[in-house]
Formats: structure tokens, C-alpha cells, sequence
């Protein structure tokens, strides 16, 4: 009786009380009521968010204008499916502008590369879709007849350099899975890996093996993750994550969202050459370092992390693509189609996989992917594999750059020495002299 | 004296032989036996729950074939001997007996009164017995084990006065035929066991539920709305309680012209829909009948062409939606949360709702199996992980186990593979974003235009607390800390301006 007396009384005081609602207010009542039920993973997820703290709900994102061309009604409100950086920026706008410079931003012009060629021409437009867009990023295209006005062949995609039809590029949650968009989330090297792994560049697993990665995962609790401030060397110490060396904050050095910011070296062509302004960028990552290491020791690293690049450069990167240069400008091969021949497929995998995965165990500290899922297999494949295959086409032009290789690059020439000289000249030291000029080489 | 002599000699008399003899003993002891059973059932003596069986069932059909044994007696004998009937007659009764009077022999007049007791005797039994098969007990127990699932639902339910024939029979000779002839297919594939276990659902050759319901719940009825608060316990080890409040509007169109959830059956409306194999679960299209007599159709778009292939149109009544008014099978999380509710399993114990629902839902061979399997699965979890509160909460615990054996025993039926979920309801929509109302209220469910039926929450029931630490909670004006705030200011002021109207 009690009970209900206090209800009714409520009841009568809420009647005296109510008066005027926020609109907004009341779209953004109305969708938690339906999604609390209908998704309630999602729902879940946003109210333990920062998001929910900070009282920005459902309609704050997905609020769509009048001619915007992804919008739609949704039970009385204008909203749009997709939520892009621009989206984001309102709010977060530093973020925004430095996602939009970074190089990330790029990854969804991937139609150009010899990558997306290869997916559509030897696999199909499926598998180009969910393969390479999904980490690249589609061209979002709209479909009038889509429920939200999408085109499923471009949604769902959260590809880091989507390209969006507000113009802008990029998602946000790529990185910072919706719809917790967590920063704990974002700073573990889960967040990088969805991308960031396999043959062709295995960072993740360069990371595992390598001592930051073993003691980041012994001591995942110690990483104070959800703090605010997350400033290497004052809010946590264990160990870095791939955010802490590329983005986050350290002293005297700030948080940014433009990962290339501390990359001196680009691993990822043929042939590695330094960033524009490499020094600067490398000196911001030693900024990283030297939080946890002395500076003769980040300077250690990269003079040996240098050499071995200028080593590969020189020793594979530069021939293999000189020899592929003469068979392609003489049209050699028995198709005409790139990646219709044996030597295209080598050539590929010798750079692409294996090249990469030897110079990313080198950057990042990874023995086992330095040598053996890297050098070992770039030196098995070059010397056994795309060499032979060159000489197939008993091409004299072809021919003349290998014996002049073989017989005059004293890198290249140990093939035909014995063994036992061989030894003896690693035991003197003097193989080792060929390699001296790497060190220290700009 | 005198008249028993008679009558001992006349029985005498018919039995001829073995069979004849057999008829006379069977007929009367069952005769005999039946007045008994029944005056001592009148006055209450005899109460064993299968007294109508025995009663109006066994002893009058024993009567009858007695009856039927004396003439074929006679008749063997008469071919035996080769006699004729008058001789016969002369052999079995004295030559007194056979004299005519002014009302025949006096073997005749016996035949005539003994004649006249039996049918009277059959017509009593025989009405005695319909009316015995018209009561529940008889539809819930003569075919035991096939219908032991419905008559223990059925017992628990909201209907336990209403007797079974009420809604499944329906009134007149017609309906009464039909109910007999339905009953003897039944017991023909019980004998033979050509039912399908569990019995497959809807059963398309129910009465009209319009006619049935609405003898006790007709439209004009279902007007304002109705206050139900749910209540779910976590899975914690608190078990702690998350109240929902719904307001549910369940008005036909007699408060609000619009109607409310039973706008679908108001005298004026007419909903017809056709579903994927007449299962009534997905809907293939569905059609609302407009002012004007058209019907304005909704089309399932999620459905390809090859599931789409109609059957049958039906227009929509009460058990498209209550299809479980009456044998209802629980789903295991709500029954445990009633009972916690209700204090029949105590809270006390650390995570009573995960462990109680972890209990009931094992997979048992048979129910043998669950009878262990439950204590054991409960109890152990207590042994193993709370030694110290297993031994000083052995009565709660105990108790505990009890309550969900009776709650696993009311609902999983081995025997007709009935398990949690085989009986789902369509009421409210607890089992995902296609069932029960949104069967049809969904975003798949378009008219040409391509616009939806509306699931809109707040269309059928203003939420007053929804997964909320109290019940009513979002009455009160809402807390701005709370992430969901706006949300409650919503759904409070939805609420105040439906019922301001």
C-alpha cells in the first residue's frame, strides 16, 4: 500500500513537473529504449564508454543533415550508418587533423597498387573486398535501395583509409573499436594487429618475439591502460605497446595520431629509403627510448638497425630489381600479364614478403624474424630460386649483370669459394670488413 | 424371499453354458460393483485420482460385454443342439415359469424388467461416462503419457478452472462427434505410436479462438493499460534483482481511438497474414484491413522466393499472439527468478541465479538422470567452491535443490522430448528480435512503399524501468550522472503524456 501511495504521489508530482523537454533529448531517449533491447552488445559497450560519461549518446555521432548523402530517416530522426572522422572531429578535432596527414589516411588509394592488381586479377573483387579493403579502407559508395543507404560491397568496413562520402578519410575506429572506443583498447597491440601481421609484414609477431612484447605480456596488469595521462616513464614503465614508440605521450614529447611522425626509415618499397625529415622523426623516437634505455643504447640500435637495411638494400633489394628491370623492359617472360610467370611470383615474395619481414625484425629487435623468417629466406630464395630463374631465359643482357655479380661483388661471390676459406675469412675478420661501410652510411 | 429365488433361478437359466455363465457373472458383479464404487465415491470414502476411470469407464464397459456374452451363450448352445428356441426354453426353465399370463410368462416378464434395468443402468452409465470425459482429469490422464505435459501445465496455469473441452470441444452434437471421432484416431496412433514426440505445434484444427475466448475475454473488455513489473536477477554473486516496469496498452479502442496491443482483434480491424509451412512463426506477408474495406499488405523482404511459397491466409485471433494461454512451459531464466522472487530459493547463497539456472539447464538423459544431476550440479558447486557455507546452509541448499527439481519436472518432458524452449511463447518478444510481436513488427516486414510495420517500443508499453535497480525507477526525475538519463527523461515524459490523455 505504502508503495503504491508513493508512486501515486510521484506519479501526481512528475504530472506537476514535466514541462518542457529537449528535443535531442528525446531522439536520443528514444533510440537507447529500442537498442538497449535490439543490440544490447552495443549498448552495453557505449554505457561503460567515456562516450556515456561524457553524455554524448547515440544521435551525437549519427545525427545526419539535410543532403547528406549517406542520411536517412530512422524512426523520426535524420541519422546516417556510417560515422566518419569528420564525425569524430567535431569533437575531437586535433585528432582528426592528424589522422588526415598521416600516412594511414592513405591506405585507401590501395587500388593503385600492385597489391589490390593482384587480388582482382588472380583472386576476384569478393576477395579484394574483404582481403585488402577491409585494413585499406573501401571507397564507400551509397545505394539508394540499402536500408542505410549504403552499398554492401563497401559496408561494414572500418579500413584505416576508407574513403568517405563526406570526402574525408579514414575511421576512426579502426583503431578505437566501436562502440566502447576504448583508449585501454586502443593503446594494446591488438589494436595494431589486425592489420599489422602475416607474411608480408609481421609486425605483430616481430613485437611477440621481441623483448618489449615479452614483458608487455608478463605484465599486461602493470600497464595502468585506462589512465587519462598515459605518459611512458610516469604513468607506466613495463613495458612499451606499438602506441607508445608511434603516438602516445612521452616527456617532451606529445601524443599524436600521425603515426609516421617517429619513423625514420620506409621499409615497405623494394628498396628502403629514409622519410623526408628522417632525422627529426628519429630523434623524436629516441625521445620514446630514452625514457626506459640510455642513449648509447637507442643509438646502438640504430646503427645496427641501419646497417642491416643499407645491407639489405645493396646486397638483394638493388640487383634482384635490376635483373627484373632488363627482363621486363626486354619482355622476356612467356606471359604478358604481370604475375602470369614464375619470376614475377619470386620476385614478389623476395621483397614484398620476405625482404619486409627482414627489415621489420630488424627495426623492431626481432632476432628469429631478422634472420630465419627474414635474411635466411631473401638469401635461399635469391640465390637458389630467382637467380636460376633469370638464367632460364638464357638472356645475354641477363646473363652478363648475374656473372658480373657473382664474379666481381665480393658479396656475392662466396658461392664459388670453398668452404673451409670461407670459414677461415669469417673467423680472420675479414668477411666481416665488406660490411664495415654500412655502419654510419647516411 | 421370494423374488430373490426368481431371480437366481432365471440367472440359472440363461447360463447355458461357460460363456453364458461368464456374461451373468460379469454383468452383475460389474453392475454390483459399480453402485458400490460409486455411492462410496459420492460419499467421499473412495478418492484415488483414477476413481472416474475406473467408475464411468471400466465397470460399465465390463457390464456391457456381459451383457452381450448371455445371447451368445444361447446362441452357441442353440447351434450345439441343434434344438430349437422353445425346446431350449423348456430345458432351462420349469414349466410355471413359461406359462402365460396376463402380462406373457413370467420369463418374460423378467427378461422384460431385467431389460428395462439395463438400459436404464446404460443410460445413466453412459452419460455418466460422457460427462466423465468431459473432465479434465480424463483428457489429462487417461492417455498418460502423452498428455502428462499438458495436464501438468494446464493444472499450473492461469485456465486451472476451465476444463480442457471448454476450448478444445466447444459445444453441440456436432462438436461432439467430431471430439470422438478425433479421440479415436487418437487412441489408434497411441496403440501404434504414430505420434510425432513433441507434438508438433500450432494445432491448426483448434476452435475458433474467438469463439472459445471470447465466451469469458471478448474485446470490449481490453481497455486502459496495465501496470507489470518483471523482475531478472544477475548473474553475480549477489544475484541482484533488475526491475522492468512496463505500462502495457493493451486497450482495443475504447479509451484511445487508436487502440493499443489489442487494436489487432477490435470489432473494426482485421489482421490476416500468411507464414513460412502455416507455422505462424515467419511471416510471409501480413495485411491490414483499411477504413475503406482494402487491405494495405506488408511483405517479409528477408524471405526468398523459395521460403515464400503460401499456404494458407489466416486471420489473425487471440492465440496468434497467446499461443500459450494455458500450457505454458516456462524458459528456465524467468522460472528461477520467479522463485527467487517468490523466496523459494534463498538468496543468500552466492550466485544463486547462475548456479540454479546452471542446474535445471544440464542436458539429462532422463529424469532419473536430472533428479541426481541437479542436486549434484548444485550442491557440488557449493562443496567445492563455499565448504564452510555447504555445511552451515545445508537447509537452504537442500531446499533449493527441491525447487528446481519440481521446476526442471513441470517443464522437461523426456518422454515426449519436450525441453526448455520446445514450447516457445509469442507473448512480449523475450526470445530475440524476430519473435513474438516482432514476428511482424519488423524492419523486414515493408508495405510498396517500402515503409515497416513499427516496432516502436513505446507503441504497446511505456517503459517505467527498464534492467533498473528498482522497479518504477524512471518515475522519478532522472539522475543527469546516469548515462542513460536521457533516456529515462524520455521515457518518463512518454509515459506522463499517456496517461495525461
Amino acid at each position: 500500500m505504502i508503495v503504491q501511495k508513493i508512486i501515486f504521489i510521484t506519479i501526481i508530482l512528475a504530472l506537476t513537473f514535466s514541462g518542457a523537454v529537449a528535443q535531442d533529448g528525446d531522439a536520443a531517449g528514444k533510440c537507447m529504449t529500442c537498442h538497449k533491447e535490439k543490440s544490447p552488445g552495443l549498448y552495453q559497450q557505449w554505457y561503460n564508454s567515456q562516450h556515456a560519461v561524457h553524455k554524448v549518446t547515440c544521435i551525437d555521432c549519427h545525427r545526419a543533415e539535410k543532403g547528406d548523402k549517406d542520411g536517412y530517416m530512422h524512426y523520426g530522426a535524420r541519422i546516417a550508418t556510417l560515422v566518419t572522422p569528420k564525425d569524430c572531429g567535431a569533437c575531437h578535432q586535433k585528432e582528426m587533423t592528424e589522422v588526415d596527414n598521416s600516412y594511414h589516411a592513405t591506405a585507401g588509394l590501395i587500388l593503385e597498387s600492385n597489391d589490390a592488381y593482384l587480388a582482382h586479377a588472380a583472386a576476384g573483387e569478393p576477395v579484394a573486398i574483404l582481403g585488402c579493403e577491409s585494413c585499406h579502407g573501401s571507397k564507400v559508395k551509397i545505394d539508394p535501395n540499402s536500408p542505410n543507404m549504403l552499398s554492401p560491397k563497401s559496408w561494414p568496413n572500418s579500413g584505416i583509409g576508407r574513403l568517405n562520402p563526406d570526402g574525408s578519410k579514414g575511421s576512426c575506429n579502426a583503431c578505437h573499436t566501436r562502440h566502447a572506443f576504448s583508449k585501454a583498447q586502443a593503446r594494446q597491440p591488438e589494436a595494431c594487429s589486425k592489420c599489422h601481421l602475416g607474411p608480408d609484414h609481421p609486425q605483430k609477431e616481430v613485437y611477440e618475439e621481441s623483448k618489449h612484447g615479452n614483458t608487455y605480456y608478463t605484465n599486461i596488469d602493470k600497464m595502468n591502460l585506462d589512465s587519462d595521462s598515459w605518459v611512458v616513464g610516469k604513468d607506466y614503465y613495463v613495458a612499451p605497446t606499438c602506441a607508445t614508440c608511434h603516438m602516445s605521450e612521452a616527456p617532451g614529447l606529445a601524443l599524436t595520431h600521425d603515426v609516421g611522425s617517429r619513423i625514420s626509415w620506409t621499409l615497405r618499397p623494394p628498396v628502403s629509403t629514409h622519410k623526408e625529415n628522417w632525422q627529426t622523426k628519429r630523434d623524436n623516437m629516441k625521445q620514446v627510448c630514452v625514457n626506459c634505455h640510455g642513449q648509447p643504447f637507442a643509438d646502438g640500435h640504430y646503427y645496427q638497425f641501419d646497417a642491416t637495411v643499407h645491407l639489405y638494400n645493396d646486397r638483394f633489394a638493388k640487383p634482384a630489381g635490376e635483373i627484373m628491370k632488363i627482363i621486363n623492359d626486354k619482355k622476356l617472360q612467356e606471359h604478358p600479364a604481370d604475375f602470369a610467370n614464375d619470376i614475377d611470383w619470386i620476385y614478389w615474395e623476395l621483397w614484398h614478403h620476405e625482404g619486409r619481414r627482414a627489415r621489420h625484425g630488424a627495426a623492431m629487435m626481432g632476432p628469429d624474424y631478422t634472420w630465419w623468417h627474414g635474411f635466411y629466406e631473401v638469401a635461399k630464395h635469391f640465390y637458389l630460386e630467382f637467380i636460376p630463374e633469370a638464367r632460364k631465359f638464357n638472356d645475354p643482357d641477363v646473363n652478363e649483370y648475374i656473372d658480373n655479380l657473382v664474379d666481381n661483388d665480393p658479396m656475392h661471390s662466396w658461392i664459388n669459394k670453398q668452404t673451409g676459406a670461407i670459414k677461415e675469412s669469417i673467423r680472420s675478420g675479414e668477411m666481416q670488413k665488406m660490411f664495415q661501410k654500412y655502419y654510419n652510411m647516411k | 424371499m421370494k423374488l430373490l429365488d426368481k431371480y437366481v433361478r432365471f440367472l440359472r437359466g440363461v447360463s447355458v453354458n461357460k460363456i453364458g455363465m461368464a456374461g451373468v457373472v460379469l454383468t452383475t458383479s460389474s453392475f454390483v460393483t459399480f453402485i458400490i464404487l460409486e455411492l462410496a465415491r459420492l460419499v467421499g470414502v473412495f478418492t484415488n485420482s483414477y476413481a472416474g476411470l475406473v467408475v464411468y469407464l471400466l465397470f460399465p464397459s465390463l457390464f456391457i460385454i456381459g451383457l452381450v456374452l448371455i445371447p451368445i451363450g444361447w446362441y452357441l448352445r442353440k447351434k450345439r443342439t441343434g434344438k430349437s428356441g422353445r425346446e431350449l426354453l423348456e430345458e432351462s426353465f420349469a414349466d410355471p415359469e413359461r406359462r402365460s399370463g396376463f402380462f406373457g410368462s413370467t420369463v418374460f416378464r423378467t427378461i422384460i424388467i431385467f431389460t428395462l434395468i439395463n438400459i436404464t443402468f446404460m443410460t445413466m452409465a453412459g452419460s455418466r461416462m460422457l460427462n466423465f470425459m468431459d473432465t479434465p482429469r480424463f483428457c489429462g490422464t487417461a492417455c498418460h503419457s502423452v498428455m502428462n505435459p499438458e495436464w501438468v501445465t494446464y493444472q499450473d496455469s492461469p485456465h486451472a478452472r476451465v476444463a480442457c473441452v471448454e476450448c478444445h470441444v466447444g459445444e453441440g452434437v456436432g462438436a461432439l462427434i467430431d471430439s470422438k471421432i478425433n479421440g479415436t484416431w487418437q487412441m489408434i496412433s497411441i496403440t501404434f505410436d504414430l505420434l510425432e514426440r513433441p507434438i508438433p505445434t500450432p494445432v491448426h484444427q483448434l476452435r475458433p479462438a474467438r469463439e472459445t475466448c471470447e465466451k469469458c475475454h471478448w474485446p470490449d473488455k481490453f481497455y486502459g493499460s496495465r501496470l507489470k513489473t518483471i523482475v531478472r536477477y544477475e548473474n553475480d554473486s549477489a544475484s541482484t534483482p533488475a526491475y522492468t516496469t512496463l505500462n502495457l496498452k493493451v486497450d482495443a479502442g475504447k479509451v484511445r481511438p487508436e487502440g493499443g496491443i489489442h487494436w489487432h482483434i477490435a470489432a473494426q480491424n482485421e489482421v490476416r497474414y500468411a507464414s513460412v509451412n502455416d507455422e505462424r512463426e515467419i511471416m510471409i506477408w501480413v495485411d491490414q484491413k483499411m477504413p475503406d474495406g482494402t487491405f494495405k499488405r506488408y511483405v517479409n523482404q528477408a524471405l526468398d522466393h523459395r521460403e515464400s511459397e503460401e499456404d494458407d491466409t489466416r486471420v489473425l485471433d487471440c492465440v496468434d499472439c497467446h499461443n500459450r494461454a494455458t500450457h505454458i512451459y516456462e524458459d528456465p531464466h524467468d522460472a528461477v527468478n520467479e522463485s527467487i522472487r517468490l523466496g523459494q530459493l534463498d538468496k543468500k547463497l552466492p550466485f544463486l541465479k547462475r548456479e540454479a539456472v546452471s542446474a535445471i539447464t544440464q542436458n539429462y538423459a532422463d529424469s532419473v538422470a536430472a533428479l541426481n544431476g541437479i542436486e549434484n550440479q548444485f550442491t557440488g558447486f557449493y562443496r567445492l567452491n563455499y565448504p564452510e557455507l555447504a555445511r552451515t546452509e545445508n537447509a537452504a541448499i537442500n531446499d533449493a535443490v527441491e525447487t528446481l527439481r519440481s521446476i526442471y519436472y513441470r517443464n522437461i518432458h523426456h518422454g515426449m522430448n519436450i525441453t526448455w524452449g520446445t514450447y516457445e511463447s509469442h507473448i512480449g518478444h523475450r526470445y530475440g528480435t524476430k519473435s513474438g510481436c516482432f514476428r511482424c513488427h519488423n524492419s523486414d516486414m515493408v508495405d510498396s512503399e517500402g515503409e515497416a510495420i513499427s516496432p516502436d517500443c513505446t507503441m504497446c508499453h511505456s517503459i517505467l524501468a527498464y534492467d533498473y535497480a528498482e522497479p518504477f525507477g524512471y518515475i522519478q526525475p532522472a539522475d543527469t550522472t546516469d548515462p542513460e538519463y536521457r533516456m529515462q527523461q524520455y521515457l518518463r515524459d512518454e509515459f506522463l503524456e499517456f496517461i495525461r490523455e
